[in-house]
């Protein structure tokens, strides 16, 4: 891949858009959100990231991601029209197909809005196929939150309701979004759970409260789909590091309902 | 049944028929104080009477280290190679048990998951497995109790069976196996029907059945600390395991040039899980062992059908604090009888 535009959406958040050199292998290249691809700088190694552009935009890919490690601080070393690897696509997906003609709830906390972002330029790109679109993106802090252009374009679209929110303490004086934890504001924002789908992404610790907050409001857990992230190496499902109970994250997921997650071991 | 049988005395005769042949011929050698699988020219260093190597052969399936791309700098361009063998050399590989052989069917279901896996595969067809039947098994062997059998089939293409005249009987179990009988002919001599097999017994040291169940219910049992306490994490037991085939895959380049690896890894390490960020959902000792044996015994078997673990004991000889699986299974058995 070639390396088209770097976007750096916050500190230590940085967007990627990649080309592809083969430009037939790009025309051919199809995905559905949700699914995820590995990254690699040659010489440094790879990275599982989701693939944060939408399906239904062609010819490049998105990913966006923090730095944390090697590879990643050899991603962020990278300039525009440097030589990347990708493979992929890997992993199952959201099945949007059957949430058509449904009230679709977004949660993205953090650098979780990533892997959300994708299904939600997805479903705006077919917009009549789905009912209320409500958009909740919560951050630590106003500096942390990422997409800060694509957040302005949903709170300026008419038929999306988005809602934004960072923690106690993340605002600034001239903050016009709400102050609190992604929880409570889901709690307080009370959406129905009639009809609806809520598709949700952030840190194990946010998804975890968020549930809790969704449940009180009378979502089942069968309503509710998050992505999970493991460590992953091969994302084939060979290599075995993403394994957590009886399933592979990298196969049979990395999408999973609210209720998949609760069957499975805690320990991801 | 078996139509011909290798005289004691004619091992080098049937070495160089197969070599003539074409064949690598891979076999239990001693080396430095213990007994692995190497590639033999002198057919008088084959040990066929050890009843354990220290590895197992799936490192003539899945190497411990082998490079899937190698890839040049130029400026901002990288060209890339893959380094899959496309060819890899006809092999046999004749004194290994059936425990060993049994890994190989076991371990095909995951390699074929979907992505079909050529770098096992590959080999895998390259190869013909001669197993040898275990006379003498000993207390670490729990073959039995894991669908196996001293004297099993599953995974060899030719099984020997030890005679009490100390011949060896020759039974094909599949074409490759043959195929072998037929490129070695001038080295075997027929059976008469009347040979004497020798094979050991294992006793069976735990009910499988019971086992399983007790793993999916008891994911927070204390067992899990208790059995655990002593584990190093030091990975020995993955390393010798014919069954184990996690890997890592990590670049190693110069300026100029690099290679991408796939290497074995262990669930048991320490940062096998952890992620960039530094959260490791299994950050202590008794969650890793306990993903071993779950994976093992449970995890594998919903996934694929089958038991990740062929009974042969390498981990517990090998383990420096002797861990022995087949104990800690066999306890959850236990406890699965008396909370019924």
């Amino acid at each position: 891949m070639r390396l088209e535009e770097v976007i750096d959406e916050a500190p230590g958040i940085r967007t990627l858009k990649l080309a592809f050199q083969d430009e037939a292998a790009g025309e051919n290249f199809s995905f559905k959100a949700g699914q995820f691809g590995l990254y690699s700088v040659f010489g440094e190694g790879e990275c599982t990231f989701c693939i944060a552009s939408p399906p239904t935009r062609k010819g490049y890919i998105e990913c966006s991601f923090q730095e944390v490690g090697r590879v990643t601080n050899a991603l962020r070393q990278l300039e525009v029209g440097d030589t990347l690897g990708f493979r992929g696509p890997y992993g199952n997906w959201f099945p949007l197909d059957e949430m058509k003609g449904k009230n679709i709830i977004f949660v993205g906390m953090g650098i979780g809005l990533a892997p959300v972002r994708c299904v939600i330029w997805n479903c705006l790109d077919l917009r009549a196929d789905f009912s209320d679109i409500t958009i909740i993106v919560g951050s630590r802090n106003v500096d942390l939150l990422p997409y800060k252009p694509e957040l302005k374009q949903w709170e300026e679209m008419s038929d999306v309701n988005l809602v934004k929110t960072v923690d106690p303490g993340g605002e600034t004086p001239d903050w016009d979004g709400k102050v609190g934890f992604v929880p409570t504001v889901v709690e307080q924002l009370a959406p129905s759970p009639d009809n609806a789908v809520v598709i949700i992404c952030g840190p194990p610790i946010g998804i975890k409260f968020t549930l809790v907050s969704l449940e009180k409001l009378g979502f089942s857990p069968d309503q509710v789909y998050t992505t999970l992230e493991n460590k992953m190496k091969c994302g084939l499902g060979k290599c075995g590091r993403c394994n957590v109970g009886n399933v592979y994250v990298c196969k049979d997921g990395p999408v999973f309902t609210a209720a998949q997650i609760r069957a499975l071991p805690q320990e991801f | 049944m078996a139509e011909f049988k290798l005289n004691r005395d004619k091992l080098g005769e049937l070495v160089k028929a197969l070599k003539g042949e074409g064949y690598r011929v891979v076999a239990p050698v001693e080396q430095e104080r213990t007994f692995v699988f190497e590639e033999v020219d002198d057919p008088g260093e084959i040990r066929l009477d050890v009843l354990r190597t220290k590895r197992s052969i799936k490192g003539w399936f899945f190497p411990r280290v082998e490079p899937t791309l190698s890839y040049e700098f130029d400026g901002q361009s990288v060209t890339c190679k893959s380094d899959l063998p496309e060819s890899p050399p006809k092999t046999v590989i004749i004194g290994c048990r059936p425990c060993d052989a049994a890994s190989l069917p076991m371990l095909d279901k995951l390699f074929d998951w979907d992505y079909r896996d050529e770098y096992w595969f590959k080999r895998r067809e390259a190869t013909t497995v001669i197993s040898v039947a275990c006379d003498a098994p000993d207390s670490y062997c729990f073959c039995t109790s894991v669908g196996g059998a001293p004297d099993g089939t599953a995974g060899a293409d030719l099984v020997m069976k030890k005679t009490s005249s100390g011949d060896y009987l020759l039974e094909p179990a599949t074409e490759k196996g043959t195929a072998i009988v037929e490129a070695a002919k001038s080295a075997l001599d027929p059976a008469t029907g009347n040979e004497e097999i020798l094979v050991g017994e294992v006793p069976q040291r735990f009910d499988l059945g019971a086992v399983k169940p007790w793993l999916d219910d008891n994911f927070d049992h204390e067992y899990w600390k208790e059995i655990s306490y002593k584990c190093l994490s030091c990975g020995v037991c993955a390393f010798v395991c014919p069954t184990c085939h996690c890997f890592d895959i990590q670049d190693e380049s110069t300026l100029e040039r690099g290679v991408r690896l796939k290497s074995w890894d262990s669930c048991c390490l320490p940062i096998f899980t952890r992620h960039g960020s530094g959260h490791n959902p299994r950050s202590t000792r008794d969650t890793r062992y306990r993903q071993r044996v779950m994976h093992k015994f449970t995890y594998y078997v919903d996934k694929f059908g089958v038991t990740a673990c062929v009974g042969c004991g390498r981990c517990s000889a090998a383990c420096p604090i002797d861990m022995n699986i087949c104990t800690v299974v066999a306890g959850a058995a236990k406890l699965a009888e008396t909370s019924t």
